[in-house]
Parts: C-alpha cells; sequence; structure tokens
C-alpha cells in the first residue's frame, strides 16, 4: 500500500477575521436596546379579600377596639369614606349616607374607563388629615362597586398611601416616613 | 535666508520625505471593542437575571400604572385580561364581553378551574419547599389589565386564598 505523502504546507497561522461579525454585532445591540421596551415592574401588596365577617371575628374585632378604622368605598359617583362607623360628610345622626359621596368625582359624567375621573388628589388630603390625628394607623380598608376598574383600584391605593411615599425605605428596616399614609389595604369585597 | 523661509524649506523636506514614505497597513484594534461588547453583554444578562421572576404580559394586557416602588417578589403569577384568565401558561378560563368571569366556572366566588390549578401548583411548590427545607410563602402575584372589573378581582384573589395562597401583590408598571 503506497504511504500517502505528507503535504509540505507553508501555512503560517491563521487569524479569525473578527471584523465583520463585529460590524454586525456593534448594529445588533443598539437596534436590540431600540427595540426593548422598558417598563420597571413593581408590586402593590394587598390584603386578601374578606367577605361576610363571621360573628367571632366580628367580636375579636370589637375586643381590640380599632381606634380609625377606615373604609373607603369605591363607587361610581365618587368615594364614600368612613372612620369609627361614621361616613365622613354624612347627614347630622346619620352613620351612612347613600344619596352623597364624601369625595364627588372631579369628571362628573366621564365614563368609567376613564380613570382620571375620581378626585385623587382630595382622597389623599383626607388621607393625611386622618393620618395626623392617628399617626400610627396604616390599615385602610378598601371596597368597591363590581364595575370599578383596576387602574381606578391601584390608583386609590396610592393616593391613600400618600404621592411622596417610598415604600422601599420600609422594606429596608427604616422607621415609617411622615408622608407614608395608609399604605397596608386590605381589598373587601361586597362591602361597597 | 530667513528664518521663516528656513522654517517653510523644512517643512517642505518634511512633506516630501512623508510622500515617498510606503504607507503602512492600518490594523483595527479589537480589544477595546470586545471589552465594550462584554460589558454589555454582561450588564444585559445581568439586568435579565437579577429580576426573580419574569412577567410577560398576554397580547393586548395593560397593565396598571402605579407610583408603588416596592419590588416584586418571588411568586406565581396569574395573568388577567379583559378576555381571558391565564395560569401556568395555560388559559383557564374566560371572560365574558362584559369583562365578567364565565358564569359557567364560577360557584360563590370560587373559581373552579383556576381553584383546581393553583392548588396543584401550591402542591408542588410546598413539596419542593419541604425538600430544600424552606418555608412556602405561597405568594401570588396578580397581573391584571387596567379595566380589570372588581368583581372579577376579588374572585381571583378570593379563589387563591382558598387555594392556601396566603400573600397577594397586584404587579403594576412604576411611574415616577
Amino acid at each position: 500500500m503506497p504511504r500517502r505523502k505528507k503535504k509540505a504546507t507553508a501555512e503560517g497561522e491563521v487569524e479569525a477575521n473578527l471584523i465583520p461579525i463585529m460590524n454586525i454585532m456593534l448594529l445588533l445591540i443598539p437596534a436590540l436596546l431600540l427595540a426593548m421596551e422598558v417598563a420597571s415592574f413593581a408590586a402593590v401588596n394587598v390584603s386578601p379579600p374578606k367577605y361576610a365577617a363571621t360573628a367571632d371575628q366580628k367580636k375579636e374585632d370589637e375586643k381590640k377596639e380599632e381606634p380609625l378604622n377606615l373604609k373607603v368605598f369605591i363607587m361610581e359617583d365618587g368615594y364614600r369614606i368612613s372612620a369609627q362607623g361614621q361616613q365622613v360628610g354624612a347627614e347630622a345622626g346619620k352613620s351612612a349616607d347613600s344619596t352623597r359621596p364624601t369625595i364627588p368625582l372631579a369628571k362628573p359624567g366621564a365614563p368609567l374607563d376613564d380613570f382620571e375621573r375620581y378626585d385623587y388628589a382630595a382622597l389623599e388630603a383626607q388621607a393625611k388629615k386622618f393620618k395626623q390625628q392617628f399617626p400610627n394607623e396604616t390599615v385602610v380598608t378598601i371596597s368597591a362597586e363590581n364595575t370599578i376598574p383596576m387602574q381606578v383600584l391601584v390608583s386609590t391605593m396610592d393616593a391613600l398611601r400618600g404621592s411622596e411615599c417610598k415604600l422601599l425605605k420600609i422594606a429596608q428596616g427604616e422607621e415609617p416616613p411622615p408622608e407614608c399614609y395608609f399604605w397596608q389595604p386590605i381589598v373587601e369585597a361586597g362591602a361597597g | 535666508m530667513t528664518p521663516e523661509e528656513l522654517f517653510l524649506k523644512k517643512k517642505a523636506a518634511k512633506k516630501a520625505a512623508r510622500r515617498n514614505q510606503p504607507e503602512e497597513e492600518g490594523e483595527l484594534k479589537m480589544t477595546s471593542l470586545m471589552d465594550i461588547v462584554s460589558i454589555i453583554v454582561v450588564y444585559l444578562l445581568k439586568s435579565y437575571g437579577s429580576d426573580p421572576i419574569v412577567i410577560t404580559p398576554t397580547a393586548g394586557q395593560k397593565i396598571p400604572f402605579s407610583r408603588a416602588d416596592s419590588p416584586i417578589q418571588d411568586g406565581v403569577p396569574v395573568y388577567i385580561s379583559t378576555r381571558d384568565i391565564t395560569f401556568g401558561d395555560k388559559k383557564i378560563v374566560q371572560l365574558t364581553s362584559e369583562g365578567d368571569i364565565d358564569p359557567a366556572a364560577v360557584k360563590n366566588h370560587l373559581i373552579g378551574p383556576l381553584f383546581d390549578a393553583m392548588s396543584e401548583e401550591a402542591d408542588k411548590a410546598k413539596q419542593m419547599a419541604e425538600a430544600r427545607g424552606v418555608e412556602w410563602e405561597g405568594r401570588v402575584i396578580v397581573v391584571g389589565d387596567q379595566k380589570l372589573k372588581f368583581s372579577a378581582l376579588v374572585d381571583v384573589l378570593f379563589t387563591a386564598g382558598r387555594a392556601e395562597y396566603r400573600e397577594f401583590a397586584f404587579c403594576v408598571i412604576k411611574t415616577s
């Protein structure tokens, strides 16, 4: 069997030509960065919904003697706010007023999907007042009519928390700053 | 010869010498470019990898905006668009054109198919947590739509609660 002759090559070391690859990379990276939709997500922590409270729970609640018991009902015609079982702005001698909201709509007659129809600034001002009276309170119970969209619920939570409130500080173990009002919402169903 | 003339002569001589020189082959320095690319790749990988969960909203879903700044913690996402509820990459329940949950799937605020899927997932997660020797947190991240009705939202929360999930968070898009 004839032996295959070894090729005597005078080839030197071949270097890969990276320039075209780098050209593509340099074009691809800015293109991908521009195409990327940057949206930073955050979380609004809530407590689970409560339905009708049982008799035992009610007794327990009475024993605790919660001083504020702030409740915000989001209705189609505005906010009804009650504290210590008394609706704010209700007629004298009445605990609730079904004819008139505490904070009427900022844009009366606007459709339900117009999320700015509620007066969030007035709600925040009301929350600030309560916070000054009850500085240790952080819990608020929020309920809504069935048709209320989620964006309104989230914006209501924002207003009750305070527009300047940074909860990240609390998560890092710092004391709750004074600009944070009611940042522990409980979602309650069927109460409105 | 004046100094100015001398300077110009020297300059011309230098120019002629430069012209006669053979052109050097320009070489592209790749190291700095490679450095830039490596830094960008590492940065992008880190920014994607640092999120404990990846939120991928379903088509047409608009997530609510909020000023909240709390980071999203590890949990199980439930996607609720105006058309359906998705859990674990599966469309579980359809929503009606009015934005209500299919009445056939709901009984006393409990969404049957969603409860089954969430209970199964909770059991798996509990077993995994037990095997790792850590406590199961049972957190649900509700990725809802801006227009999601309150009634549908509370039904989902109630169902998650019945499936033994204890902590709830609404996923929102952070605004300044």
